[in-house]
């Protein structure tokens, strides 16, 4: 029997019956549209969780810290510092394309009556290609002298020294303008906060010296927009250490560690590195490696992966509530089915007195069930995208004024909807297999008898 | 009498068809042999629950027979399995109900060709052979009418166009007339007589009417599953080679 005459009689067999098979529809639709929204809900929810972690830094970036500097370091043992031939060694890690040191470092900025703390962080050339600037320009490694870009929320940590008004406690915006006057920086703030006082020889200690330092850009964000960089100041790093050393000559630098006879070292100790890797499906790999070499790595991948495993189990969860409707839409197919052939029971037998093959009347009752799972399927994505657009229009009016657009918080991927349809016509043709066999198996007697 | 040596198109033998009912045995069928040769019109005459029905539905395979011998152009068809039954029929067999069991889905000519869309025949070709064979039996008016917007005659003329468009090497007839009025029951007889003869068709027809099964060639009268008697006509003599 050729195919198109065997589709035919399927679908002119349901035609037939058109409110029974609507009805039939009905159930796969809502069946097929509940598990494709349910779905998407988890898809969004895990797209816009993965996009927020992105957003704070890239997700191939290994941030690496020292214990010895944050006290996690076993007593007794050597310190284990984060130095120029740390980082040499990492960058040595298969699938490393890069590593870069932080070497943070306190200090005071001041303009005119207003001053501010700050945490300045040398950084080297691939972490401050990252930044992005709304204006003036990023500093270059080739640059002869420190220049510092501000977060662009840093003004707003700065406060009047006279009065102790700041932004955050008097809610006005500071006179301070990063890009346009001169920024003057004390580095060494031990003296600041003693000047006037006597030091342990009795001699007077001096005001620090003030240095202008110049700026060289302001984040991108405006003033409002927050990034992972809003409230921070960075330099080269190479230019900070070469400051720092003219700074303080042999004294010993704030913030580094002393070795054991209590002098300086004669070396940077970083406060952390970043470490660069080729894929995000190395970085774990990565990971451990630093971690086996003794140092504390952590990385939005990691922080990605764990959220990620529970957003499998909450979308697992979703779409199995979306399967039971679809499951009692099978039930629904298999119900119609059999009546459709207690029926046909007589039409059945004819056919195959006439000599239909047993494995068409099959195939005919599979294509009928089929039919219905595939136009419940159609039907029934159409109807999840309506109620996609829906949901998002509604969370989007009720969301957007109080956190900002998160964008949508259901998503059908276009996987999704192929999955879906194949998944529905499945179902169907599943739920009509045994009255599809039932009919094959019929007695041609049946045709005989006369009621 | 004496036989000539020729091969029936039909042989059956030792035919047995036992029903357990409870703890007894019900022989529909106990112990029929004959031979049906091609070109005959035979009819299998009974009273009701004689076993004519039985032993139609095992010569069309649509039931396997307790034991015996059943062989149809040199197919042992009581050997075959069900799927090599509808196959058998499909390409050997054609059949004519006493209710017609013409499709509602279809028109007059697309039941017709039906049979021949289970063998794969494109539809245009089958439709056009199903016109033919409307217009061999006389009802080429009814081309596109409902079954339900027929008579009673003219649904069994359609019945008979179906069971011939496959050009089957053996018709079979349920009481063919049984839901028809005298009148037309004689028409539909005379068409079959006719179709018969002139389409050198064999048919085998099942029916307890006395009066009908004189139309055939060869009546095989059945009673409580045995034969009782079987008569010829002049031309089944003839076909069968017999001399008298």
């Amino acid at each position: 029997m050729k195919l198109s005459d065997l589709l035919n009689l399927s679908i002119n067999n349901l035609k037939r019956r058109k409110l029974r098979t609507f009805l039939t529809v009905l159930g796969v639709i809502i069946g097929t549209a509940s598990i494709v929204v349910m779905l998407s809900l988890g898809i969004g929810q895990s797209e816009a969780q993965k996009e927020m972690i992105e957003s704070y830094g890239s997700l191939t970036t290994i941030n690496v810290y020292s214990p010895s500097m944050y006290g996690s370091q076993e007593a007794g043992t050597e310190p284990l510092y984060l130095t120029d031939d740390s980082i040499e060694e990492f960058k040595r890690i298969e699938h490393v394309t890069g590593a870069s040191p932080i070497l943070s470092f306190s200090a005071i900025a001041k303009q005119g009556a207003y001053e501010a703390y700050l945490n300045l962080q040398g950084v080297g050339p691939e972490y401050m290609e990252n930044i992005e600037l709304s204006e003036g320009h990023l500093p270059k490694p080739t640059d002869q002298e420190l220049s510092i870009v501000y977060g662009n929320q840093m003004i707003y940590n700065f406060y009047n020294s006279k009065t102790g008004e700041g932004f955050w406690s008097g809610e006005t915006e500071p006179d301070v303008d990063l890009m346009g006057r001169s920024v003057f920086i004390i580095f060494d703030q031990n003296a600041y906060y003693s000047q006037g006082g006597t030091d342990a020889d009795g001699n007077v200690i001096a005001a620090p010296k003030k240095y202008i330092i110049p700026t060289a850009g302001i984040t991108d964000g405006g003033p409002t927009g927050y990034s992972n960089y809003s409230y921070g100041a960075y330099c080269d790093i190479d230019l900070l250490k070469a400051k720092l050393k003219s700074i303080f000559k042999k004294e010993q630098i704030p913030g580094q560690p002393a070795n054991s006879k209590g002098k300086p070292l004669s070396y940077f100790v970083y406060d952390s590195a970043e470490v660069y890797v080729d894929d995000m499906d190395h970085v774990a790999e990565v990971q451990d490696a630093l971690s086996r070499m003794g140092f504390q790595a952590s990385s939005n991948m990691e922080w990605l992966e764990q959220s990620q495993d529970s957003m499998r189990m909450q979308q697992a969860v979703l779409g199995g509530i979306g399967a039971v409707s679809l499951f009692v839409a099978a039930i629904g197919i298999a119900n119609t089915m059999m009546m459709s052939i207690y029926e046909r029971t007589k039409e059945i037998g004819v056919m195959k007195v006439l000599g239909c093959d047993m494995g068409n009347i099959r195939d005919m009752f599979l294509m009928e069930s089929g039919f219905i799972g595939l136009a419940g399927g159609v039907l029934g994505i159409i109807l999840s995208l309506t109620i996609s657009k829906v949901i998002n229009v509604l969370y989007l009016n009720s969301q957007a004024a109080m956190y900002g657009a998160a964008g949508n918080i259901s998503r059908i991927p276009l996987w999704l909807l192929l999955l879906a349809l194949i998944f529905a016509v499945l179902v169907g043709m599943l739920a009509g297999l045994m009255p599809a066999l039932r009919a094959m198996r019929l007695s041609p007697l049946n045709a005989i008898r006369n009621e | 009498m004496e036989k000539k040596h020729k091969k029936p198109l039909i042989s059956v033998r030792d035919l047995y068809k036992i029903y357990k009912v409870g703890e007894s045995e019900v022989r529909a069928l106990d112990g029929v042999s004959f031979d049906i040769f091609k070109g005959e019109f035979v009819a299998i005459v009974g009273a009701s629950g004689s076993g004519k029905s039985t032993l139609l539905n095992m010569l069309a395979g649509l039931e396997p027979p307790t034991k015996g011998e059943i062989d149809i152009a040199g197919k042992r068809i009581d050997r075959l399995s069900e799927s090599g039954l509808v196959a058998f029929r499909r390409s050997n067999v054609g059949f004519i109900f006493q209710s017609y069991n013409l499709l509602n889905t279809m028109d007059a000519e697309e039941n017709v060709a039906m049979p021949l869309m289970f063998r794969g025949v494109p539809k245009s070709l089958r439709l056009k052979k199903a016109e033919e064979l409307l217009k061999l039996v006389g009802v080429a008016d009814q081309a596109r009418h409902m079954p339900n917007q027929m008579s009673g005659g003219q649904q069994q003329r359609v019945g008979i166009a179906r069971a011939l468009v496959s050009d089957p090497k053996i018709i079979f007839a349920d009481e063919p007339t049984g839901n028809l009025d005298s009148k037309t029951s004689m028409d539909v007889l005379r068409l079959l007589q006719r179709l018969v003869k002139e389409e050198h068709q064999t048919l085998v027809m099942v029916t307890h009417d006395n009066d009908l099964a004189s139309y055939a060639d060869k009546r095989i009268r059945i009673s409580d599953g045995k034969i009782i008697d079987m008569d010829l006509s002049e031309r089944a003599r003839t076909i069968e080679g017999i001399e008298a």
